[in-house]
């Protein structure tokens, strides 16, 4: 009858030695004059003496039904049950998982369990990771993958024990992993508390407000560059550069602003799908084709291009034009023209790994009944590789924002602010095992109204 | 349906006394032949106070550290236990409140405690085991690790203890401990009861549904579609009736004939939050249900399940607690703010 503020949770995890213990140790000194309960799995050295600590063994109960997804953690729910029932409650709960823990049923418990979930709310899941073990780590386990790939916020620990060139390739591999995380590097997990507290990750807002670049989309070339044409021949010349041939798409009418380059974009993508056709120095390059430029022989090669109207041409090119000082000329002048409009976009990456996370982002509105129909499918047939899944939609019809999040197959949702003048979009990630990214997509793009 | 909108109670329930204890409420029991409530609260302490004035007789603001979690009133003596967070058992005198045995069963919480029907043995559980205590205190066995923690205790008689856990209900010989039956089932058992005559076993389920089991012939049978998890489940005094708690409204099976498989259950709606407390009169098939919402309510039940409301009153706090007193002529209440309500029953 009373509604009370929930309390917030915070899940650590990470394996034996990265430095679970040290960080809560770290926050309890730190947050003196909360209450603060600690329910851990392992007994570490918590010596603090305001904090109540309760050891739990985990207990992983399955239902019979069989589902992974229905799968929470018994312990959870007896604990806190028990915890919630206290009239001075604690401002916060913090959870230290096993090394060896899955934290798909920690989250699903405070979805799962309606007592729980009206008591408690999950801040964040936080997960340490030994900076110089985790390459072999990786390797070697599914729960280490699992940890990172459900995590708010990733410390990096131990930062000291390995060098910035290593540490510059392991943030990105573990960006790749997971989009949706922050990513913190520590020496001895001495990181600000409130980078791991009060986080709200499970609130959409915080998370575009902390990354406001984590829905860019990657795209299989780097830069655009928009020339107007008159009717004529012209010359596309490089230096030797980066690379021994280089990918390019010419499209033609051609726009100059934000939008009709992001058309462009979406367009060459399907260009970039088709195998490139090789175009040796001096011939001339197809408009609108997927072609191949050889760029083996040493000194300036040139190209060349032909159009028979005035138009806007784009350029896209797999490298900046910087790398190989490309210029475009008119032939028959020696002119250089001038770019009309330029873009970087952020270049797609190999994926290693088989866990990975992508961003869908689409103006307009999406159509409920479509979309239930389909993120219903969705979930029943890859709810078990959908580690986590989060975003906002703009409903046909609706007047505010609706905002989601779901962990596997179990997905929680409610209208937000509403729209007012902003513009009404669409942005979801996707963060799993073996995601179909491009089917994905394709099933919310017929979403669209 | 309305009727219960006022503080004063309804029907066959008739103001008695209200008063309050440290913290949320925990537990109940009625001792001393019906003459004491002993009333446990979340911070730890304990409360005697007598039946009919409500006036406190004695009181242990936190025995237990950081928490009680169970209290079990012997069936005969005017004794009763209580067990905690701070892993211990106490064994009280409920005339003056004095504590006659402190039983250390380790670190961990000790989530249950049962006198057998006979009182000569006290069963409690810590984490995956149950040990089991003698009249004088001395423990007479224990059982090896469960699969999980022991999530409820349960006497069959006085001659078998019942235990579930994640996936299994056991029986255990109350005098030597030996394990005598499991009742396997892949689900997390959260609560359990027994028919009087020990054969029907009932556990609600953390996936919706109440599992059960007749021991005489090994069958059972799921009961599912609850909109939450059954943690409220009570027997009538017959062996008749099985009523559960799982959501808003009430869920009655009959074991009349060939139920409750094939039968529509007695479905008794009045709550409007989800149930968290039923308690059977052991006479005339009259039930006490409490919910989330506040509200008490009597039922007067028929063989089928089905029943009408003959009282009721509502408290201010999710009910936490019902105790009818072994003369059923009074009904103790608790609620989370930690206030203790006893009403007097009249008659239907």
């Amino acid at each position: 009858m009373q509604t009370n503020e929930k309390v917030p949770v915070t899940i650590l995890t990470g394996f034996l030695g990265s430095g679970k213990t040290t960080l809560l140790n770290r926050i309890l000194s730190e947050e003196h004059g909360k209450r603060i309960a600690v329910i851990e799995n392992e007994y570490g050295e918590v010596g603090i003496d305001q904090a109540l600590v309760i050891n739990a063994d985990e207990e992983i109960f399955e239902m019979s039904n069989g589902c992974i997804c229905c799968t929470v953690r018994g312990d959870l729910i007896r604990v806190l049950g028990n915890l919630m029932k206290r009239r001075d409650k604690f401002d916060y709960v913090l959870v230290e998982t096993t090394g060896l823990a899955d934290p798909g049923p920690v989250a699903q418990t405070f979805f799962m369990d309606d007592e729980i979930r009206g008591e408690f709310k999950l801040d964040g899941i936080v997960t340490l990771v030994d900076a110089a073990h985790i390459e072999q780590q990786l390797g070697r386990s599914d729960e280490s993958t699992e940890q990172i790939a459900f995590a708010d916020v990733l410390v990096l620990n131990k930062t000291d024990l390995v060098g910035s060139d290593g540490l510059d390739s392991l943030e990105a591999r573990l960006r790749e992993m997971n989009r949706m995380a922050r990513v913190v590097r520590s020496e001895k997990a001495e990181i600000p508390v409130d980078t791991v507290l009060n986080l709200s990750a499970f609130d959409l807002d915080q998370v575009l407000e902390r990354r406001p670049t984590f829905l860019e989309p990657e795209y299989p070339f780097e830069w655009t560059g928009v020339y107007a044409l008159e009717p004529g021949r012209y010359e596309l010349s490089l230096a030797e550069g980066p690379d021994p041939e280089m990918s390019l798409v010419i499209t033609v009418e051609q726009g100059s602003d934000d939008a009709t380059l992001r058309e462009g974009a979406e367009l060459c993508v399907r260009g970039y799908a088709e195998t490139p056709e090789s175009i040796v120095p001096g011939a001339d390059i197809p408009l609108g084709k997927h072609v191949s430029l050889q760029l083996q022989t040493p000194g300036r090669k040139s190209f060349f291009l032909e159009v028979d109207a005035p138009m806007q041409v784009g350029l896209y090119a797999q490298h900046t034009a910087e790398e190989f000082d490309m210029k475009l000329l008119d032939a028959a002048e020696g002119s250089e023209l001038p770019v009309e409009a330029e873009r970087i976009w952020v270049a797609q990456h190999e994926h290693d790994d088989e866990v990975g996370s992508f961003a869908i982002e689409r103006p307009g509105d999406v159509d409920p009944d479509r979309l239930n129909a389909w993120l219903s499918k969705l979930l029943r047939e890859h709810g078990m590789d959908i580690f986590r899944m989060k975003g906002f939609l703009s409903i046909a019809g609706e007047s505010s924002r609706f905002v989601f999040q779901g962990v596997h197959m179990l997905f929680d949702g409610q209208a937000d602010k509403p729209w007012g003048d902003a513009p009404r979009l669409n942005q979801l990630v996707f963060i799993g095992r073996n995601l179909d990214e491009q089917g994905i997509t394709g099933g919310f793009d017929a979403c669209l109204v | 349906m309305s009727g219960v909108n006022t503080d004063s109670p309804k029907g066959v329930l008739r103001t008695g006394w209200s008063a309050v204890v440290g913290d949320y409420a925990i537990a109940c029991g009625w001792t001393c032949q019906g003459s004491l409530l002993v009333v446990g609260d979340a911070a730890g302490g304990v409360y005697g106070f007598e039946a009919t004035s409500g006036g406190l007789r004695w009181a242990f603001p936190q025995i237990h550290e950081t928490g009680l979690l169970a209290l079990a009133i012997h069936p005969e003596k005017s004794q009763f236990a209580t067990a905690g967070q701070d892993g211990r058992v106490l064994i009280w005198d409920a005339e003056d409140g004095q504590v006659r045995q402190e039983l250390e069963l380790g670190s961990g919480w000790v989530e249950h405690v049962a006198w057998s029907p006979d009182g000569r043995y006290l069963a409690a559980s810590i984490s995956r085991r149950v040990h089991v205590f003698d009249a004088d205190g001395q423990q007479a066995w224990s059982s090896d690790q469960h699969p999980s923690t022991v999530s409820a205790v349960v006497w069959a008689g006085s001659q078998e203890l019942a235990t579930a856990c994640y996936g299994r209900v056991s029986f255990f010989s109350a005098s030597t401990g030996k394990l005598i039956q499991k009742l396997e089932w892949q689900g997390s058992l959260v609560s359990m009861v027994l028919s009087p005559d020990g054969n029907v076993v009932a556990c609600g389920s953390q996936d919706n549904s109440v599992h059960f089991w007749r021991r005489s012939s090994g069958q059972d049978s799921q009961m599912s579609g609850y909109p939450g998890k059954p943690t409220a489940l009570s027997f009538d005094g017959t062996g008749t009736l099985l009523a559960t708690g799982g959501g808003e409204t009430v869920t009655v099976w009959s074991f009349r004939g060939d139920g409750p498989e094939g039968t529509s259950p007695g479905v008794l709606d009045f709550h409007l939050q989800p149930i968290t407390q039923l308690s059977f009169a052991q006479a005339g098939r009259r039930l006490a249900s409490g919910g989330r919402d506040g509200a008490v309510v009597v039922w007067a039940l028929e063989a089928d399940g089905q029943g009408k409301v003959t009282g009721g009153a509502l408290l201010g706090n999710v009910v936490a607690g019902l105790a009818w007193r072994p003369d059923e002529r009074a009904l103790a209440a608790l609620d989370a703010s930690g206030r203790v309500t006893v009403w007097r029953v009249g008659g239907q």
